[in-house]
């Protein structure tokens, strides 16, 4: 393994176009990573080396975590979820999405309070846990692996917990957005040693980001 | 086999990682020693009121009642322990007082490679000593004890706790947005840190400086980036004990180890100095641990300044697995078992690691065993009471 190579885990799927292009303009190459679909790791000689490993964005923190790779480019929601102990460093402002609890349209005029010991459908256990138990309230939280809107239609749960980013979806299945949990953005985060080890390669590449977010 | 399984977060140890672990824990003690720290265990268990003497961490301890009501913790550390025990028997002693010890320690965490809920932690602790000098003592052994263990290419990151609190103490905002801005800077959440102080009323110069903090990391200079420190006393009391610290290190001649890193606050309430922490980029994790803690022992009832540090012989164990060579082994066998212990002990008397056949196998049994297992050598002792090979 070379000693000074930067190793950076980008999400793949709806956040890859993005990135490229802030990767780019951040100076760092990103030649054939969205023309490529099935490599997933690419690698750029240069000072230093640069290596992208592109895999799925639940998978991103722990790459990170363990040092496996330096930097990683992923959703809050990601990092919020599984609350890995990552050095997040950016707000990257793209990909905006918000966790929302959502109800079925018939039950409106409701509040929160009214969801104590409801079932809730999610992708985000520990978001949804955690936001129910801060308010004091209880919720039966059933992990669902997609499709969460499916759930209240079938009576599988009574609410969701889940990403929005339009809002469509949500109104194609008949479902309104009773409150906003948290909104999330892309971050940058970098593994905690990483960020000592190669400071300085990652401090300077954090300015130039951090100042082309402020830009814009 | 259910009867096979064990608790999430442990591990069992085998012979290949334990000889690595006591070859460390042998060097770091004969260091140790060789400095005048002299070695103490606590009991695996105690109160939960002295282990949350060191701080609230209750949602990573181990509780359990004992049968008259008392609630135990697991000791998730040494340093809380020894506070203890040298409030208990160590009073009357001339300070400082140099300890150091090797024990396992549980915390209820998030298992996950290199980060067990069993984990053996060795260290130091300097007790009776403020300034300096005590500090470059404590964590020129921190760096001392890495390059025994053959770690060339690690460093050690310094910080002052002072700088962080008394930054944060300028801000005069409400103890609960303290915490909150403590908890994240603690978390590295520099997006987070940054949003919360955006919305706290105080001088936007001070809210930078605070969030700049987490990526300032180099040398001495880096201190030069603290713009509002200097209207502050105990900040610039702060600035001034690192700086000497790392003077003392730099007499010392370990400076090419040393750094300064703001983003350094340890997780632990009661650090009150100097604090830092050891990595080598082997491995995505920090290998030590320690500073300054001079109020933990007056807690006890002994009030006297401490410093001291643990390193995570797991995770030291995963850098340097297999760095030394095996010893050869010699298997005796034969047919006069008597000749063969004599023989066995000859051997072993200079130096040489042997086991007997206790199975009364003959010559080409024994050959047949060790085929294929290099670092085995086979003595046969004949019927003549000799050795052939």
């Amino acid at each position: 393994m070379e000693d000074n190579r930067l190793t950076i885990a980008l999400s793949k799927g709806t956040l890859l176009k993005p990135t490229a292009g802030m990767l780019e303009a951040a100076g760092l190459p990103s030649d054939g990573i969205l023309s490529d679909s099935r490599a997933m790791i690419f690698d750029y000689p240069g000072e230093p080396p640069i290596r992208y490993i592109i895999c799925r964005p639940t998978d991103v923190p722990a790459y990170v975590e363990h040092g496996a790779a330096d930097l990683g480019i992923v959703g809050k929601d990601v990092i919020v979820e599984q609350g890995k102990d990552v050095f997040e460093m950016a707000d990257l402002k793209y990909g905006y999405c918000r966790f929302v609890v959502a109800i079925p349209a018939g039950m409106t005029g409701i509040t929160l309070k009214d969801l104590n010991y409801k079932r809730v459908a999610t992708k985000f256990p520990h978001v949804a846990e955690n936001f129910f138990r801060n308010r004091g309230l209880q919720a039966e939280i059933i992990e669902l692996h997609g499709n969460i809107e499916l759930a209240p239609l079938m009576g599988l749960s009574d609410v969701i917990v889940d990403l929005v980013s339009t809002g469509r979806t949500l109104k194609e299945n008949n479902l309104v957005e009773l409150v906003t949990i948290m909104d999330s953005t892309t971050r940058l985060i970098g593994n905690l040693v990483s960020f000592r080890t190669k400071y300085d390669v990652i401090q300077p590449l954090l300015e130039r980001i951090k100042a082309l977010v402020k830009e814009q | 086999m259910r009867n096979r399984e064990i608790p999430k977060g442990l591990r069992d140890l085998l012979p290949e990682e334990m000889k690595t672990r006591r070859r460390l824990e042998k060097k770091a003690a004969e260091l140790f020693t060789s400095c005048g720290y002299d070695e103490v265990l606590t009991p695996t268990f105690e109160f939960l009121e002295v282990v949350e003497a060191g701080g609230n961490i209750r949602e990573k301890l181990f509780l359990f009642m004992d049968r008259e009501g008392g609630i135990l913790s697991l000791r998730p550390e040494m340093t809380v322990s020894i506070a203890r025990l040298a409030a208990t028997h160590l009073q009357e002693e001339m300070l400082p007082r140099r300890l150091f010890y090797s024990a396992n320690v549980f915390r209820h965490v998030q298992p996950h490679l290199a980060q067990y809920r069993e984990f053996w932690q060795t260290g130091i602790e300097l007790l009776g000593a403020a300034g300096p000098r005590a500090d470059a003592e404590v964590i020129g052994l921190a760096v001392q004890v890495m390059r025994e263990f053959g770690l060339d290419n690690f460093k050690v990151s310094l910080n002052h706790i002072g700088i962080f609190n008394s930054l944060l103490d300028m801000c005069e905002i409400k103890p609960q947005d303290q915490e909150l801005v403590r908890r994240l800077a603690t978390k590295k959440d520099l997006v987070g840190l940054t949003e919360a102080l955006d919305r706290l009323p105080a001088d936007d110069l001070l809210k930078e400086t605070i969030a700049l903090l987490p990526t300032l990391h180099g040398g001495l200079e880096v201190l030069n980036k603290l713009p509002c420190i200097e209207n502050n006393p105990s900040g610039t009391q702060a600035v001034e004990e690192l700086t000497a610290s790392y003077g003392a290190l730099r007499d010392m001649g370990v400076e090419e180890q040393v750094l300064v890193d703001m983003g350094i606050l340890r997780g632990l309430d009661y650090y009150t100095g100097v604090v830092f922490e050891g990595f080598s980029p082997d491995l995505g994790y920090g290998l030590l641990g320690g500073g300054r803690y001079d109020r933990l022992l007056s807690q006890f009832g002994f009030p006297c300044p401490a410093t001291g540090f643990a390193l995570g012989l797991d995770r030291l164990t995963l850098v340097l697995q297999n760095k030394e060579e095996e010893p050869s082994r010699c298997l005796v066998g034969g047919a006069d078992w008597a000749a063969m212990v004599a023989t066995a002990d000859r051997l072993r008397s200079e130096g040489r690691i042997v086991a007997l056949d206790v199975e009364g196998l003959d010559r080409e049994q024994l050959e047949a065993k060790l085929t294929g297992r290099p670092g085995w050598s086979l003595l046969y002792i004949d019927d003549q009471g000799q050795g052939g090979k």
